[in-house]
């Protein structure tokens, strides 16, 4: 059996806690920054981690943002998704309706634009190959970015 | 004339400590503490409130089933508010609201309170709790997954140990000093991690007489063989015993989950081979097993086998066969 003071503590406990809780969630939600830290793809063929602060850290790879934000070359503006530009899906020959946000439509009719999956992939291995650092583009090494 | 009631017998556990239950809640509260403190040092604000919405909820889940069943009011016994403490330490900070509110009732009505309350529940209800959200909504317990926006740089790495060795091997953990992880400088759960706060609060119990060592030492030191067996046949492919130790929920589990009275056995040699169960279970589920971390099925399995191994007792004196 529990005291009355016991049970007026717990009440006491429950409410207060849980006042401190509503406010810890309202005013201090877990946001993604500007410049994403890390980035978890949930996809079909299990998660993949991209470790964006260490590829672009001076702590870690050093690389250069434009090394990945390719389009436009040396702008600002290229800091942006690359499904912006790389949708999930595409159709032969179609693009994305981004691009009109800079070009006219009929200047880049002919430029061929992979879907996202094949932009990451092709962007992530292609670099790695270069690097010789790093998972690449061959069957042991889907598992070093996939984890099922 | 002793009024009726002190003839009533209530359920399991037996054992005498000197003190009632509200002490024992509020003991291990305390001993649960440090570990906590710690998380919040790290994850701030984040899971300062999924801590504290996980005890508020947990007491009010039990009031309102207390309420619904018309039984007398229990949240005085401090044993909801532990629940709510131990279920916020092993979730990731950026656990969502909804998922800390499901997972206090999970553990409180289902894991408990429909077993008719403290001393009935043939499971832990915080381990329950967490394995039914780790399969119901894994997404939202995966440290790796949780935890993508915060920067870890007084880490040696970035991403939960566990699940990096499951995915890529020892190699890719190799690099992780025993003593830091020991200290709590890795990924996981709020209150998981630091090892060091984990062992001096299970110390604390273990002399206070709220806990039994047999049973936190028999799990300790059998996931140390199970994984250094392991660690021998294939150093390539099994991580070495000492880190199965420092990592995941092995220590949390040692002292404050399987330890849990009414779901733990109380004599010696039960308690041993259920502590040593738990500990060859963890590393056959973390070794070659489908989960990352094994310690909740584990004890969930060696909560199933407590009333077996709970017959193995002492014959009673002057009893034939
Ligand atoms: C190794 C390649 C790489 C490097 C280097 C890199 N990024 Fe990224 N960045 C990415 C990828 C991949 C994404 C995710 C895009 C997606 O999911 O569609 C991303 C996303 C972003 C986003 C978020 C876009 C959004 O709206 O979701 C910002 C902002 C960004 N990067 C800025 C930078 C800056 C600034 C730098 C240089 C300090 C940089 N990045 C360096 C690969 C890189
Ligand atoms: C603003 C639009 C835009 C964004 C954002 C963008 N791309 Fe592209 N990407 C293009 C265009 C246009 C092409 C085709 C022309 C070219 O090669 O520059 C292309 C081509 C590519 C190619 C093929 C290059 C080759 O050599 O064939 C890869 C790989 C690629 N992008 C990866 C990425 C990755 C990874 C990101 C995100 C970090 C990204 N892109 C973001 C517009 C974009
Ligand atoms: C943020 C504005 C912006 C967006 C969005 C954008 N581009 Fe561009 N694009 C530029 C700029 C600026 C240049 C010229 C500088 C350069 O060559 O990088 C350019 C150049 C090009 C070129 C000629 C580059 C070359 O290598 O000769 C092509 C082709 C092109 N863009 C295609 C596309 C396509 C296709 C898309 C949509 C997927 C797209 N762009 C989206 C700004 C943009
Ligand atoms: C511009 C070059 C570049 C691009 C683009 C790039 N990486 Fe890398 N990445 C590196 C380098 C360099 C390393 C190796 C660093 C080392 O091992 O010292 C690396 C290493 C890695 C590793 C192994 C990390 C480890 O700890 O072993 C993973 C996983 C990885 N990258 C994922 C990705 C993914 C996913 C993408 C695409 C979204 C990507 N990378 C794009 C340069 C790049
Ligand atoms: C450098 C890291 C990396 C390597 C290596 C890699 N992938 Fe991926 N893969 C990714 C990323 C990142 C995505 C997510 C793309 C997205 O979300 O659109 C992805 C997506 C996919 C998808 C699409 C799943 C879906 O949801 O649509 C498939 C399939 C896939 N990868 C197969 C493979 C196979 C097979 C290999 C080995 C040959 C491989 N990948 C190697 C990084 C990698």
């Amino acid at each position: 059996m529990t005291s009355k003071k016991q049970l007026l503590f717990a009440y006491g406990l429950a409410i207060h806690l849980l006042l401190v809780a509503i406010i810890c969630y309202a005013a201090f939600p877990v946001t993604a920054p500007a410049e994403p830290v890390r980035i978890m793809y949930q996809t079909t063929a299990g998660k993949v981690l991209f470790d964006h602060a260490t590829h672009a850290g001076a702590t870690g790879y050093s690389l250069s943002c434009f090394d990945c934000h390719h389009h436009p070359m040396g702008d600002q503006n290229a800091m942006t998704s690359c499904s912006e530009c790389h949708p999930a899906a595409v159709e032969e020959g179609e693009q994305p309706l981004t691009c009109l946000n800079c070009h006219n439509g009929k200047d880049i009719r002919d430029t061929p634009i992979l879907s996202r999956t094949d932009a990451l992939h092709k962007g992530c291995t292609d670099c790695h190959a270069e690097f010789e650092k790093g998972p690449v583009m061959d069957a042991n090494s889907c598992s070093r970015c996939h984890v099922i | 004339m002793n009024p009726k009631k002190t003839l009533l017998v209530s359920h399991a556990p037996f054992w005498h400590d000197g003190g009632g239950i509200p002490e024992r809640s509020y003991h291990t509260l305390l001993a649960a503490l440090p570990a906590a403190c710690a998380g919040i040092a790290f994850y701030g604000a984040p899971a300062l409130g999924v801590i504290c919405l996980s005890i508020s909820t947990a007491i009010l889940w039990e009031l309102l089933m207390n309420r619904i069943m018309r039984r007398p009011i229990t949240v005085g016994d401090g044993n909801a508010a532990l629940v709510g403490l131990l279920l916020a330490m092993l979730l990731p900070a950026s656990a969502p609201w909804w998922v800390v509110v499901l997972g206090t009732f999970l553990a409180i009505v289902i894991g408990m309170q429909i077993f008719g309350g403290i001393g009935g529940n043939p499971f832990n209800p915080v381990v329950l709790g967490t394995a039914i959200l780790s399969v119901a909504y894994g997404r939202h317990l995966d440290f790796d997954a949780g935890l993508v926006n915060f920067t870890f740089t007084a880490f040696a790495s970035s991403t939960d140990p566990i699940s990096a060795l499951k995915a890529f091997g020892p190699e890719a953990v190799s690099h992780l000093r025993y003593l830091d992880l020991f200290l709590g400088k890795q990924v996981g759960g709020i209150g998981s991690t630091c090892g060091a706060a984990i062992v001096l609060g299970g110390i604390y119990l273990i002399f206070r007489g709220f806990i039994r060592w047999e049973i936190s030492i028999a799990f300790l030191a059998s996931v140390y063989l199970s994984a250094a067996l392991f660690n021998m046949a294939d150093p390539t492919r099994f991580a070495p015993p000492l880190f199965h130790l420092v990592t995941g929920y092995t220590l949390i589990g040692a002292f404050f989950l399987a330890t849990e009275n009414s779901s733990s056995p109380v004599n010696l040699f039960p308690m041993l081979i259920y502590g040593a169960l738990g500990g060859v279970l963890t590393v056959l589920i973390r070794n070659i097993g489908a989960y990352t971390d094994g310690v909740l099925f584990a004890i969930l399995v060696i909560n199933l086998t407590n009333p077996l191994v709970d017959k193995i007792r002492p014959r009673a004196i002057g009893k034939a066969a």
